[in-house]
């Protein structure tokens, strides 16, 4: 699924942000990525989407070599992922149902096809009142909702989020939380989650990657 | 009204510069069809003491044909006032008298050129090119058309600079979708959609104004144009062809600026 070896990344030439990192995180894991403030786990999700180029080292995603990625295979790599932000990114100019068929439009899927699995999605997020609806009419924690839905939309493989309950209250959190459980459980996608604060009652299995100073080790 | 907006400022510049461009083809229709005219009436008179051989091309242009004037008829115009030892002198002595056609119409120095051309041939007595008339207004013409040529080349560059200022500022508007998109495995141009679907729109609104505005005036020509120079218009100005052009370069013109910059934003 993704394999480290030797990894270094580093936005300018002056400083590594992780270094040296060697990790493999195997199909079905659920992987938390933590660290205090600036360590550097959201520069190492972006990593595993091809957003920061690998400097040295090796990174592999599913198939890909992110060292000797081009665009079409970063875009396919990219269409094997559901990616999920702290800041949701949703779409304002498109309601909750074109947001989560996003994924499905680029893999062009038919629209028979989309509707179909969009109101299923809808319905396991808990959303289905709010079709029609656009994001901005959304609290923040059903704007999370429907971008975990977006996430799920094409059965990816990998889902990465980015401290997807960073902005939500606790019981957004909690319902935000299930859906990953949920995802890791019954459609056995690995789950990799860069978080400040890992839940205590997750009530399922998981690895930890703790970052500390650039480097990257496993905690127990 | 800020999409109108950002839809006329597209429109605009295009619509301008599309008549400035259906302008310069008419002009150059004009002088063209003026050139060909003029080159069919005019000849280069050639006298020469003894008949002329086989000149093909003068100063780079090609000889259309050599006509000899009739001696028969020159000496029967003037055989009234003469005795006819005279006229059996005249028949001894009259030169050779020539009309040579050319294919194109010559400049005032390429006829400099074919004068000495001629001269360097050693049996020519005298050449007369009848020029100025014709040079004049062609010149005119010339001169017109150059300038509406320098006008269009402005207007182009003002409105190319105009359509990139204005695609750049919907990439800027679409930025966040476009990241957005990319980041599901869409590619640019799936991701920039919108942005196409707006040019398109652009410039099909473009093209049916410029159109319409083309079919006006030369509907309407007699109200801009003097009757004599009206004359000068080629009868077979085909408005279909010109239309077709307009809605040709109408798609042409901001798609390629717009993968211009696409290309440019890929980079970046």
């Amino acid at each position: 699924m993704i394999l480290a070896k030797d990894l270094t990344l580093s936005y300018n030439k002056k400083k590594n942000i992780i270094e040296n990192a060697n990790f493999k995180v195997k199909e079905k894991d659920f992987i938390f990525i933590s660290g205090s403030s600036g360590s550097g786990k959201s520069t190492l999700l972006k990593s595993f989407y091809g957003e920061l180029p690998v400097v040295r080292g090796h990174l592999f995603v599913n198939k890909y070599d992110l060292l000797k990625k081009n665009t079409g295979q970063l875009l396919s790599l990219r269409k094997e992922l559901g990616i999920v932000f702290q800041d949701y990114k949703l779409i304002q100019e498109y309601t909750i149902e074109e947001n989560i068929m996003l994924p499905l439009k680029v893999h062009n899927y038919t629209d028979e096809v989309s509707t179909s699995q969009v109101k299923k999605l809808l319905k396991h997020v808990k959303l289905s009142h709010k079709i029609g609806a656009y994001p901005a009419e959304l609290s923040g924690g059903e704007q999370q909702r429907v971008a975990v839905a977006r996430a799920l939309a094409h059965n990816p493989s990998i889902i990465l989020a980015d401290e997807p309950t960073g902005n939500l209250d606790d019981y957004s959190s909690d319902m935000i939380w299930t859906l990953l459980k949920n995802a890791n459980e019954h459609l056995g996608i690995t789950i990799v989650v860069v978080t400040h604060r890992i839940p205590t009652d997750l009530g399922i299995k998981y690895r930890r990657f703790n970052i500390d100073e650039g480097v990257v080790y496993e905690a127990s | 009204m800020r999409l109108l907006k950002s839809f006329f400022s597209v429109t605009f510049p295009l619509v301008v510069m599309l008549m400035m461009f259906s302008i310069y083809l008419i002009v150059t229709k004009v002088v063209d069809n003026y050139k060909k005219n003029i080159t069919n009436d005019y000849a280069i008179v050639v006298i020469a003491n003894t008949p002329l051989s086989n000149i093909t091309s003068l100063a780079n242009i090609a000889v259309k044909n050599i006509e000899p004037l009739s001696r028969e008829k020159i000496i029967k115009s003037v055989e009234k006032n003469l005795s006819d030892t005279s006229v059996d002198l005249l028949q001894k002595k009259l030169p050779y008298f020539y009309k040579i056609y050319l294919a194109e119409f010559p400049t005032n120095l390429t006829l400099d050129k074919i004068r000495k051309e001629l001269m360097t041939i050693s049996n020519i007595k005298k050449i007369e090119t009848f020029s100025n008339d014709h040079n004049k207004l062609y010149s005119l013409l010339i001169l017109v058309q150059r300038i509406i040529f320098i006008l269009f080349s402005a207007v182009f560059l003002l409105s190319i600079l105009l359509l990139s200022k204005q695609i750049k500022i919907w990439f800027f508007e679409h930025n966040e979708r476009i990241s957005i998109i990319q980041l599901h495995g869409g590619s640019l141009i799936y991701a920039s959609k919108p942005i196409i679907k707006i040019i398109f729109a652009s410039a099909f609104f473009t093209s049916i104004v410029s159109s319409a505005l083309l079919f006006g005036i030369i509907s309407n020509i007699h109200f801009f144009i003097e009757p004599e120079i009206m004359a000068l218009i080629p009868s077979v100005f085909s408005m279909e062809f010109e239309i077709i052009q307009i809605f040709i370069l109408s798609l042409t013109i901001p798609f390629v600026t717009f993968f211009g910059l696409l290309v440019k934003y890929k980079f970046k």
